[in-house]
């Protein structure tokens, strides 16, 4: 590659160049909550401040645990049968020397039940990622998908957790 | 239902391409036979037509493909029986390529059996909601999979590699409802409260799977003998849930919640709402004035619970005392210092009693 003589272009060129990769590697999810058709209780403006935070940490902490092989980012955002199966996914990964990258995340989630009382909200989540699954680092498989799940959630002593994360073919 | 997502990863991609893929040296002037291949079909620059000859409409395009053919002869130096052969050769790997075939869904704990096809070995591979495994199948036998590895409901990626990879998608569909999670709220409720009581109910599998498709729950509330609210209501999306109001008695709220065999149970305390009449008597004593409430009941006719504050307030011509008793088996009791004229009030909550008013000391 010619770099431009000018040493200020030269660096911008060598800075575009070793950022790409970065962006091809971001785990990240993007995440847009609609709470219009939540009921019978309306969800409170900061309650889903919070819940769109915490979901987004909390798949942002699902594609860490199963692309690293990792336990420790499921500690907090997933509780009961979530965080069993992930835990399990992580172990059983683990064991196979499997692992499973979730990138370009796109969620659309809509809250369709608040409970009364405040203490349950299920959401609808189509999410959209590329799943890229490796053997000892060497890809097997890598696809667009585009996925639905039932997210059940439940308030904790300081953030929402996902209680439940089940794919479903369609709502 | 989703359609199951079949991956090509066909070996079509690399080795049916590969007499274009000729090292250089055999190419004529570095010229690829993609790059012929390219300009034979964007230019119409062919020789026949440069020589005048122009075939008829329905013949061009024939005529078209076997002079690219030729061309592509020409650019590599193949001989037309190594094309036939290196053609034949890779139609054969197509038709011998493992595939495989998922069901559009399996009901989660049960066994499964995908359809594959080719005859060597492969590696098979399963990935899920907390599975992830990886075995040598034949196959020409197909992948049987064991009912442990579907127990968890979602979508799971089934692949099959030997020298390229196929996958296909499905999903593990809840099974029946086992067991009905029930949260009310509150645990302890006044009498006489609308919309106070209020219950979700969600089914979930034996897997612990929660149960989408659309169910028939019964909510069933009694109070003592008396039923306060009997309700059928539609699971949606695998929840359903009520909202009443809180029966007229004190006691314990029984809510039931069934789903044909499977049921679940919570119970409620009520208790007796703010008291509604507060009527107080009181005489003097050598020590003051002793004074008490009848017992204190809400407007359901209730007893208060026992804790309840009633707070007693003595108002002389310059003085004034208050003293804070709680209820004891319905009655509040306090002893007062008061050597004057005294007029004695009591207050529960926002409910005052009667005045009481006592003489000096004589």
């Amino acid at each position: 590659m010619r770099l431009p003589r000018n040493p200020m272009a030269a660096m911008v060129v060598l800075v575009a160049v070793s950022a790409s990769p970065l962006r091809a590697a971001d785990s990240s999810a993007k995440v847009q909550l609609n709470v219009d058709k939540a009921g019978p209780r309306a969800v409170e403006a900061q309650t889903e401040q919070v819940i769109l935070r915490d979901y987004r940490a909390a798949w942002t902490s699902l594609a860490q645990a199963l692309e690293f092989n990792t336990l420790d980012p499921l500690e907090g955002p997933f509780v009961g049968t979530a965080k069993k199966w992930l835990t399990d996914s992580v172990t059983s990964q683990r064991s196979t020397g499997l692992s499973s990258r979730y990138s370009d995340q796109n969620h659309k989630l809509e809250a369709v039940f608040y409970a009364p009382e405040g203490d349950v909200i299920e959401l609808h989540d189509t999410a959209e990622y590329q799943l890229q699954v490796s053997d000892g680092g060497k890809s097997i498989q890598e696809q667009h998908m585009i996925v639905h799940y039932v997210v059940l959630m439940t308030p904790a002593a300081d953030r929402w957790v996902i209680r439940q994360l089940q794919a479903v073919p369609q709502f | 239902m989703q359609p199951k997502n079949l991956s090509d990863h066909s070996v079509l991609d690399k080795s049916v391409l590969a007499p274009a893929a000729q090292p250089a040296s055999v190419l004529d002037d570095s010229v690829s036979a993609d790059a012929v291949l390219k300009d034979s079909v964007l230019k119409e620059d062919f020789a026949l037509k440069g020589r005048g000859f122009k075939p008829r409409r329905k013949y061009r395009k024939i005529d078209r493909g076997l002079s690219r053919c030729g061309r592509i002869l020409a650019a590599t130096r193949m001989q037309p029986w190594l094309l036939v052969w290196v053609l034949g050769a890779n139609l054969g790997q197509v038709c011998a390529a493992q595939d495989i075939h998922a069901p559009t869904s399996v009901p989660a704990g049960e066994d499964t059996h995908f359809t594959t096809t080719g005859s060597d070995k492969a590696t098979f591979y399963l990935v899920g909601p907390g599975v992830s495994s990886k075995s040598d199948v034949e196959l020409a036998q197909g992948v049987r999979i064991p009912a442990q590895s579907v127990r968890n409901a979602g979508n799971y990626l089934a692949i099959l590699c030997s020298d390229t990879c196929r996958s296909a998608t499905f999903y593990v569909t809840p099974a029946q409802p086992a067991t009905l999670t029930l949260r009310v709220h509150p645990s302890r409720v006044p009498v006489g409260q609308n919309d106070a009581v209020s219950g979700v109910a969600l089914p979930f599998d034996q897997f612990h799977n929660l149960v989408i498709a659309p169910y028939e729950v019964n909510f069933q509330l009694t109070s003592g003998n008396s039923s306060v609210m009997s309700r059928a209501v539609r699971t949606l999306s695998g929840i359903a849930w009520f909202r009443t109001s809180s029966g007229k008695n004190t006691g314990i709220l029984q809510v039931n919640a069934a789903l044909n065999a499977v049921t679940s149970r919570r119970a409620v305390q009520q208790v007796a709402s703010d008291p509604c009449n507060l009527r107080i008597k009181g005489q003097r004593t050598s020590k003051g004035i002793m004074v008490e409430t009848e017992p204190v009941r809400d407007c359901s006719g209730n007893p208060v619970p026992d804790g309840t504050i009633v707070t007693f307030t003595a108002s002389s011509e310059n003085t004034k005392s208050s003293v804070d008793a709680p209820i004891k088996r319905g009655i509040a009791r306090a002893q007062m210092e008061a050597p004057g004229a005294t007029t004695i009030s009591a207050a529960s909550g926002v409910v005052m009693g009667n005045d009481l008013r006592i003489g000096a000391q004589p």
